[in-house]
């Protein structure tokens, strides 16, 4: 008897957990059909060509292109097909689409997560790894997709661990616990040359480091005077003011070089235009003189203790700074260390008081994603206010298609901008990698997003050391290198570049098409691409991520911190942004 | 600190008047006596005679980039140790502790290092200690519930580990040499709070105390000229030792960039920014390190050889 009642009740557990399953996923089913019931820009299934496909194509569409952005929609044709629509030509495109920001994920798993949340810690994607634990403040660990569609990873687990000391990422790579580290001390250089066991990997210099100042008249710590970094001719007199021969000289490692202009000359129109000031202490004296500031000021400079390619050893660099301002200007820098993510969200909000230490490293070598993401339209407030005779040269210097024809509007740019002074670019600096000399496929990306997937130390298990933890894996609304770098292993875009290069190829996109004025370009997607968590991959998938970021209406449009700059900064507006 | 059960010291008639020695006259005959004490005794006077010469002796100023020198020096950054005594060629600048990242002397640092170390463990103490008395004194005193409140706020204070309760405060306020000073003086003031209500508390039940009050003393005399000097010893060790653990947490605080800012030569902020460099420029970081070893010994001999002195168990070995 007792039996039988237990055999009973185990049956009716079952069946409930079955129903609750069943609910589960008609649940979750459910709103992928009718996503987002937000007005103006409606979601509607588009007209499918072919009679025969039930597949319902997700269209977000722009009503017009006023808005101030530059995409015009992002319609699903088929199920391999996606078209998106631009107001603009843009012939970077493809290597702004192509970008990490712009990973594909399944639509089912986007909606689950309400946009933040899981999304942060475990992202779905196609790539060759995946998410398997993230123990926060220790480590990251990643195991190979079983659904990956392209060639298997090279090991079966990948970690990433991560330390700010130089000196204590190379004695890790000494004592072989990790297979590969990220930006070896500058003072090391010979150390790493020097040892057999280990190999040396110099990545390009192409980043800039630049020293921002914040140029609105009212800022926090100046509330009853006007900030004198708001007048040009002050900004004028630390640009030359500062000799950045002396900074690189000293403190920056070999491979590095004075920037002449803020993008690295190796990228298309990086340097045309007249070159940076030339160090003058005393030119620059009078000038802040002239100014109203004869003796000098008190200013604040911010940064984060953290190195990167650009920034070997930041507080080296601040003290040099400090020093050089006192004595050429008489200007008193307090030195202010931020933590990182803290300093970035408030120099992307303008709110940082005075001059700061910032730099970029590309994340596609086109001038749109140097001088586009920082003085273009869409660029952040971390300069203050725009000045119209830069935006405008770099808005419509980034429709032309040939690099000759942007070249006027790309002098235009860099010269207005050498008169503004929203910046003063530093450096382009050099850096290293260095893993076990036995690694196979070891590379360093100019772009900064190693593939671990093609490297192998001959076990089942790879350790990479770099700079800092991710701050979180959504990388959509993410900025900083070292979280980019672990999405890379794990989502992808429609196009990607190619290994250790900057070359644009296609991924989850096999292929696609452009009519003649550059604004319509179809995608033809990868058939029989599975995530990781095994959903298949369509173009409703690439619409409902790439409009999540776009449509500020969504209400999935939250993110880690909802800023989404590399949305804003490559492609303008967001849709629907709330008026200000 | 185990100053709490050190009783505090009891002046009778006879050790002072009979062969009129004074308390001070015993206590340093004794502290002289000890070989411990008297390292600590000179190493100390070295630094407090540096302290005060640093602007004479350091050969170049603290903040001073030798890419700023006139006449320029032909040095890089973090170079080696370089001293014309020991063969180094004379047509290189000498830099007796080489030179920092940022190309200055080190040694010019360290000696105006002496200068901030002393200065932040004296004023730390001094706060913690004027503080402390105050509060320990009213509570010994007029016991009571003003008693049980100071002493239960200090018990709060001395739940907290000292460092990290130094890190909250300097967080809120915001980092900078002083706001770690006050820190550190603030989550010192407990120790002495109460080992100053312990010896109120003993003394103030003496004849002389009580003498005093039936001669129709007022509260503030006899509390701060009847009671209070005569519970001061056990504040003197307690003090003493205060100093060194003050200027080990001052050097934390700037070691994790909390405390003296840039470009200010202090020791631990020192330490911190060359850290890195610990195998390629190991003298950048053992200097400092070194500094802060000798300074916070010499004040750990001297406050134990002031204990031992001040102690009135031991009285029959002077």
């Amino acid at each position: 008897m007792k039996r039988n009642l237990s055999v009973l009740f185990s049956l009716v557990v079952l069946a409930s957990m079955m129903l609750a399953a069943c609910g589960g996923g008609v649940a979750t089913e459910a709103p992928a059909v009718e996503p987002a019931a937000t007005e103006a820009p409606a979601v509607e299934p588009a007209a499918t060509e072919a009679p025969m496909a039930a597949y319902e194509g997700l269209m977000v569409e722009a009503p017009d292109c006023e808005y101030g952005g530059e995409f015009k929609s992002i319609e699903a044709v088929d199920e391999l097909t996606v078209k998106i629509t631009l107001c603009v030509p843009d012939p970077a495109f493809p290597s702004k689409i192509a970008f990490s920001s712009f990973a594909i994920q399944p639509t089912e798993y986007l909606e689950s997560t309400g946009g933040n949340g899981d999304l942060l810690e475990k992202p779905v994607g196609t790539g060759p790894y995946m998410v398997s634990e993230w123990v926060r403040g220790d480590q990251l660990v990643f195991k190979a997709n079983p659904n990956y569609w392209g060639e298997k990873a090279g090991s079966e687990t990948l970690v990433f661990k991560w330390s700010a000391e130089s000196a204590q990422r190379l004695l890790e790579l000494q004592s072989g616990t990790v297979d590969g580290i990220d930006n070896v001390g500058p003072d090391d250089f010979a150390t790493v040359e020097g040892d057999t066991n280990l190999s040396l990997l110099n990545r390009p210099a192409l980043n800039i480091m630049y020293i921002g100042f914040n140029n609105n008249p009212q800022v926090e710590g100046f509330d009853n005077t006007t900030n004198p970094l708001a007048n040009e001719k002050v900004r004028q007199a630390i640009a030359m003011g500062v000799d950045r021969n002396r900074i690189v000289d000293n403190f920056y490692p070999a491979g590095s070089e004075v920037a002449s202009h803020f993008t690295p000359c190796s990228i298309p129109n990086g340097c045309v235009g007249d070159d940076w000031y030339a160090f003058d202490a005393t030119a620059a004296k009078a000038l802040l003189a002239e100014a109203g500031y004869p003796d000098g000021f008190e200013t604040v400079l911010n940064y984060r203790d953290v190195v990167r390619g650009y920034l070997p050893d930041p507080n080296i660099v601040a003290q040099d700074l400090q020093a050089q301002l006192k004595e050429n200007l008489n200007i008193t820098l307090k030195i202010e260390v931020m933590e990182s993510g803290a300093f970035l969200t408030a120099a992307d909000a303008g709110q940082l008081p005075g001059l700061y230490m910032l730099g970029w490293g590309a994340d596609y070598p086109d001038q749109t994603n140097f001088l586009g993401y920082h003085f273009g339209s869409g660029a952040s407030k971390q300069f203050g206010d725009k000045f119209d005779d830069i935006t405008s040269a770099i808005d419509s210097g980034a429709q032309l298609a040939s690099d000759s024809d942007r070249e006027p509007f790309y002098t235009d740019a860099n010269n207005a901008i050498r008169t503004h002074v929203p910046m003063i670019p530093v450096a382009h600096g050099g850096s290293a990698l260095a893993f076990q000399a036995a690694v196979t496929g070891a590379h360093a990306s100019p772009l900064g997003n190693e593939s671990f997937s093609v490297m192998s130390n001959g076990t089942d298990s790879f350790v990479w050391m770099q700079n800092a933890e991710p701050i979180s894996l959504y990388c959509a609304d993410e900025t900083d290198g070292e979280s980019l770098r672990a999405c890379e292993q794990v989502t992808q875009s429609l196009l990607g570049y190619e290994i250790g290069g900057t070359a644009v190829e296609p991924v989850l996109a096999e292929s696609y098409e452009v009519n003649g004025d550059l604004t319509e370009w179809t995608f033809k997607l990868r058939p029989g691409v599975l995530f990781s968590d095994g959903s298949s991959f369509d173009a409703n998938d690439v619409v409902t991520s790439l409009s999540i970021q776009w449509d500020a209406a969504n209400p999935l449009h939250t993110g880690n911190t909802g800023a989404f700059s590399y949305w804003s900064g490559l492609f303008g507006a967001f849709l629907n942004a709330p008026a200000e | 600190m185990t100053t709490e059960t050190i009783p505090p010291v009891k002046l009778d008639a006879s050790t002072l008047s009979l062969d009129s020695v004074s308390l001070w006259q015993i206590t340093r005959r004794r502290l002289f006596r000890r070989k411990s004490s008297v390292v600590g005794m000179v190493i100390l006077a070295i630094l407090i005679l540096i302290a005060l010469t640093a602007q004479w002796i350091a050969p170049y100023s603290p903040t001073l980039s030798m890419l700023d020198a006139k006449p320029s020096q032909n040095v890089t950054k973090r170079s080696a140790p370089c001293i014309y005594a020991l063969g180094c060629p004379t047509d290189q600048p000498q830099h007796i502790m080489g030179t920092d990242g940022n190309l200055r002397d080190e040694f010019s640092r360290m000696l105006y290092g002496a200068r901030l170390s002393l200065m932040i463990g004296l004023s730390t103490v001094s706060f913690a200690i004027f503080i402390g008395t105050v509060l320990g004194a009213l509570g010994g005193y007029f016991g009571g519930w003003i008693d049980n409140l100071i002493m239960r706020v200090m018990d709060v204070l001395l739940a907290f580990p000292s460092l990290l309760l130094a890190i909250a405060i300097v967080t809120v306020i915001g980092p900078g040499l002083i706001n770690a000073l006050l820190a550190i003086g603030i989550v010192s003031i407990p120790a002495y709070a109460r080992v100053v209500r312990g010896s109120v508390l003993s003394v103030r039940e003496m004849d002389y105390v009580s003498a005093s009050r039936a001669l129709g003393g007022n509260t503030y005399e006899i509390l701060f000229k009847r009671i209070l000097p005569n519970a001061l010893t056990p504040l003197i060790v307690q003090g003493t030792l205060g100093i060194a653990s003050a200027i080990l947490d001052a050097a934390a605080l700037s070691f994790l960039g909390l405390g003296a800012q840039p470009p200010t030569p202090e020791w631990g902020a020192m330490l911190g920014s060359e850290r890195n460099q610990v195998f390629t420029a190991p003298h950048l970081v053992f200097y400092p390190g070194l500094a802060i070893m000798l300074t916070v010994l010499a004040f750990n001999l001297l406050g134990d050889g002031l204990r031992d002195a001040l102690d009135p168990r031991l009285a029959h070995m002077s």
